[in-house]
């Protein structure tokens, strides 16, 4: 993908820039040299490799060959053998399973290597003896060495941690403006990320792409495609429980507000194909006393087709409430932005009780000054009984570049890891297409977060502190979650395959949903002073 | 599988033939405490049976039978949504079989949950009317195990 021209016989411009000085024209032979190597030690037993259990960590890069052959030539010859096709996929493909992705990145950039460029020997685990499967295993990633005819550089945990680090400096230089040596490092990415199995080449190739569309200054066109996005979101949502969880929670707490209500008004902020409402008709349709009459305002984007996009979703609805007998009123209003909107547009009636519900909208308005303050303005004025929001849970809108890029590189690559869990292969029912459109989804939010600036940075997330914060200095206060959101937010992850790996954490009466110990969305009510 | 009684010649006048066919209150009391799978097997037996199998009152029984009488307005929704036998097989089955759940460990929160999954696959297919692709907002329980 991002073609490697190193120097001819100088010294090698990527190690250079990292610090090395290794000729690039000894490159090709050392490579070999390491393939030879790994070969020879992985047709041996463990015992054969006690002279190697101890540390041999070379410390003078440019002096590899002559440290190498001695190395082979400790090992009788080895006899030549086919290589399997494509080594890489074949081992991506069978790592997926095994490869927890070590994604603190704080201890994994204390443990760089400094000098030793070359992978430690170690010895292979006993299973190492049929002479087939050339895999040499480490204790985090199987890889096969390529065929003889293209040597590569393959110890994947090595390239892992070098990816990490290359990612760093090269948003590090953007950050000083030093575009020139960006480039080279981009470059350098996209070949690390090319050894990378999984999410973690996923998500590295996002924010190469990502890096290098803002180094090149080629920002990217159509961002604000709703008719694509909302197709990406479906499989998003079809893919993995985020949306679900952000539903299902927000709609507890809607349902909770409207309890013993007649008349019932729900604003969605966040309408795209409204596939949050037919969960809450059927819970109103259900509920004790019957259900109260409702009426759904939508807002939504305008569409770049003829079709009116808003009417549709109110129609179907209206069919769904029509079936299951809930009186139901629907009125859908196209806004550039949510902060072109004000109070008097909603005609609140007398004695209606009104909801705000926004998911993954109000981030966006942090792009234009003022904006936040004047949607909660009109929220306030609304006086809903309750405002229910979902937010991604980082903070990705600090002021310096890196920040952002240090703080959303960790957020995805947590967020892909856990839709690697998703399945997507296999006899797995969740399709290859569903995990694809939603990693296109995510890449999408990736590109807007690292290469777009100003306006156009409309991937402004931020923590519930800092959101908590806003909706105080608005006039608002928050309502607890109830234990019954809870429990049914936890059933619901269970259901997913994965589901050890989400988890459900209760924070001062929010809920957040995280992957192992991260946290990636948080729901959350509030209700005016 | 007519419980016919075989007898012989002495007794017969005295004894009347019972074909469980007959007698369907008595067919669908005995296929209303069966599993699906059980059903699943009566329904091959002959047409009727098959007919009888399709009734959504046993599949509600199948849902429900475990807790407390329903709550007012649960059939009415529930089949408007495509009744119990749909619901059943694809919310209430994956969910317990997910869950790990046996049927007299429903709670209300199981029911909640099923109901809603179904009324948001009875939305996704008012969508999709007519479109080759299904809806496949439930395809995460479809996957085994």
């Amino acid at each position: 993908m991002w073609p490697c021209q190193p120097d001819d016989g100088g010294v090698d411009e990527h190690f250079a820039v990292l610090g090395y000085n290794v000729k690039s024209s000894d490159m090709a032979g050392v490579a070999q040299k390491l393939e030879q190597l790994e070969e020879a030690m992985g047709s041996f037993h463990q015992e054969g490799l006690s002279q190697l259990a101890d540390e041999t960590v070379h410390y003078n890069p440019s002096d590899i060959a002559s440290w190498l052959e001695s190395m082979i030539s400790g090992f009788n010859p080895i006899p030549e053998f086919d290589s399997s096709s494509d080594p890489f996929l074949e081992s991506s493909a069978s790592v997926n399973s095994q490869m927890p992705i070590d994604l603190d990145f704080g201890s994994d950039l204390i443990a760089i290597p400094g000098k030793a460029v070359y992978p430690r020997t170690q010895p292979p685990p006993p299973e190492q003896n049929q002479p087939q499967p050339k895999k040499l295993k480490t204790s985090i990633a199987a890889v096969a060495p390529p065929p003889p005819a293209t040597p590569l550089l393959v110890d994947s945990q090595e390239n892992g941690i070098r990816l990490v680090h290359t990612l760093m400096a090269c948003a590090e230089a953007v950050q000083q403006e030093n575009f020139k040596l960006a480039e080279a490092l981009v470059k350098n990415i996209g070949f690390l990320a090319v050894s990378q199995a999984g999410a973690m080449r996923k998500v590295a190739t996002y924010f190469a792409e990502a890096l290098a569309r803002r180094i090149y200054k080629l920002y990217p066109a159509n961002q604000q495609d709703s008719a694509f996005n909302d197709m990406l979101q479906m499989h998003f949502y079809e893919t993995c429980p985020y949306l679900k969880f952000a539903h299902f929670t927000a709609n507890q707490a809607i349902l909770e507000a409207f309890a013993g209500k007649s008349r019932v008004h729900v604003i969605d902020f966040s309408m795209k194909q409204g596939m949050q409402w037919p969960a809450l008709l059927q819970a109103l349709a259900l509920r004790p006393g019957g259900p109260p009459s409702f009426r759904l305002t939508g807002i939504g984007p305008p569409s770049h087709d003829e079709t009116d996009h808003l009417q549709e979703v109110g129609w179907r609805l209206a069919q769904l409430a029509e079936s299951i007998n809930v009186e139901f009123e629907y009125r859908g209003f196209v806004a550039n932005s949510l902060a072109d909107l004000d109070a008097a547009m909603f005609e609140i009636r007398e004695g209606e009780t009104v909801a705000v519900n926004s998911i993954f909208e109000l981030h966006q308005l942090l792009a234009r000054p003022g904006a936040i303050e004047k949607v909660l303005q009109v929220v306030s004025e609304l006086k809903p009984e309750i405002l229910t929001v979902v937010e991604q849970e980082a903070n990705h809108n600090g002021s310096a570049f890196l920040d952002r890029f240090t703080e959303s590189l960790h957020y995805y690559s947590t967020l892909f890891d856990s839709l690697e869990s998703c399945g997507g292969g296999g006899e797995e029912a969740v399709s290859v297409q569903d995990k694809v459109m939603s990693e296109v989804y995510l890449g999408r939010q990736i590109c807007n977060v690292v290469a777009c600036e100003g306006v156009d940075r409309v991937e402004r997330h931020e923590t519930l502190e800092q959101w908590k914060s806003r909706f105080g200095s608005a006039g608002f206060e928050a309502v607890h979650l109830g234990s019954n959101a809870y429990k049914q937010a936890s059933m619901l992850l269970a259901l997913f395959a994965g589901g050890d790996g989400y988890r459900v954490d209760e924070n001062n009466g929010c809920l957040m949903l995280g992957w192992h110990t991260r946290p990636l969305i948080a729901t959350s009510a509030w209700k005016l002073r | 599988m007519d419980m016919d009684m075989d007898m012989d010649m002495d007794t017969k006048k005295k004894c009347t033939r019972f074909f469980i066919n007959d007698n369907m209150d008595v067919l669908i009391e005995i296929l209303k405490r069966l599993d699906e799978k059980s059903i699943g097997v009566a329904a091959c037996v002959c047409r009727l049976w098959c007919a009888l199998t399709r009734n959504d009152a046993l599949w509600e029984h199948l849902c429900f039978r475990q807790l407390s009488p329903p709550r007012e307005g649960v059939r009415t929704v529930v089949a408007a949504l495509g009744g119990y036998r749909r619901l059943y097989t694809l919310c209430v089955k994956p969910v317990l079989t997910r869950l790990g759940k046996r049927k007299d460990m429903w709670t209300t929160h199981e029911v909640d949950l099923s109901l809603s999954l179904f009324c948001v696959d009875y939305y996704e297919r008012l969508f999709l009317a007519g479109a080759a692709t299904p809806p496949s907002s439930l395809i995460f329980l479809c996957k085994a195990g």
